[in-house]
């Protein structure tokens, strides 16, 4: 574990707490409401209803990029 | 024929329908979760959810303020349960997430657990037999609570602009994506982490109580003097292992809402 975890409460040590897994959940379900909200109105907007997936994948591909910078940067 | 089996279908109900008497099997379904009021106060009515809760409430309440009356160095009896029951969110729930400055937050914890852990074993009690955390605005109203509580702990220890940063700033993205990351970050703070607190409790518990209710009637539908009788018995043992599931996912659920609780309110006071 980096170093810049000293400020976390003791007792969690070395360890992520299963809590974590709930945090990548989250971001999952985020990005692709996020995303995929903003990809359905503009797709409203503009007549192109495949805008709504395509803003999913792309809200589901960013959060996976932000578990991927979460788990290897801290 | 027809019309035989449509005067009969008629007479159909739950409490009289038995296999091979022309009824259909009394199919539970999300109707089984609205209940009449039982009576009506001031233009409100009071239902059965309403009642379990308010039970919920006051069973908790009643039994620490009891336990802990005359606390003894060597407690005895109720004291004792209550020990452990306090020890186990402290050392299970609190410790892990919070650590031991986080033990101001322990009666918070305490009463969310146990609260939530009695509405959910009311869905297995005989007679009460409906988990009160199946309707929504159960789990809804809890999570509101911890959703302000964890916002305002957050504000009060870092100051409201640290902390509006530290919930929109993900942990090791580089800065060049954080206008795509940040929002994502925020909703999942803001949004989606009440939204599931809800969502989580409340599909269990509403599962749970359908899959009981499904062959606890199936027993009773079944139970005729015919082959049914061997099916009927099959569903029985069926329903008595799940109630022994449901008993298991009704703690479960309780000590994952309050492990999030807890770990929402670490994430708002750490620094970061």
């Amino acid at each position: 574990m980096a170093p810049d975890q000293a400020g976390r409460p003791p007792g969690r040590g070395g360890q992520r707490p299963a809590s974590e897994g709930w945090t990548y959940f989250s971001y999952l379900v985020g990005g692709m409401l996020l995303y995929g909200g903003i990809g359905w109105l503009i797709g409203r907007w503009t007549g192109l209803p495949v805008l709504f997936p395509v803003g999913m994948l792309t809200g589901l591909a960013l959060a996976i990029a932000m578990i991927i910078f979460r788990v290897t940067r801290s | 024929m027809t019309d035989a089996r449509a005067v009969l279908a008629s007479s159909c109900n739950p409490l009289t329908s038995h296999l091979f008497s022309g009824c259909r099997y009394p199919a539970p379904s999300i109707d089984d979760f609205y209940f009449k009021p039982i009576l009506t106060v001031g233009g409100i009515g009071i239902t059965k959810p309403m009642v379990l809760a308010v039970v919920a409430g006051a069973t908790v309440l009643a039994f620490f303020a009891v336990a802990f009356r005359r606390p003894k160095l060597v407690p005895r009896g109720a004291q004792n349960l209550a020990e452990v029951g306090v020890l186990f969110v402290r050392d299970s729930i609190l410790r892990p997430q919070l650590g031991k400055a986080g033990d101001k937050y322990l009666p918070f914890l305490v009463s969310i657990f146990f609260f939530v852990w009695l509405m959910n074993l009311f869905g297995i009690i005989p007679l009460l037999e409906f988990p009160a955390t199946s309707r929504i605005a159960y789990p809804a109203g809890l999570a509101l609570v911890v959703w302000i509580t964890y916002l305002t702990v957050g504000i009060r220890a870092k100051g409201p602009i640290t902390y509006f940063r530290n919930i929109a700033v993900p942990s090791g993205a580089p800065w060049w994506i954080l206008p795509l990351l940040s929002p994502i970050e925020l909703v999942s703070n803001i949004f989606v982490r009440p939204f599931t607190l809800t969502i989580r409790l409340m599909a269990n518990m509403l599962a749970g109580h359908l899959l009981l209710l499904v062959f606890g009637l199936a027993s009773w539908y079944l139970f005729s003097a015919s082959i049914g009788l061997l099916f009927s018995v099959t569903s029985f043992l069926v329903t008595i292992i799940l109630t022994g599931l449901e008993v298991l996912i009704q703690l479960l659920q309780a000590f994952i809402f309050t492990t999030l609780t807890a770990y929402y309110l670490a994430d708002a006071s750490a620094a970061h």
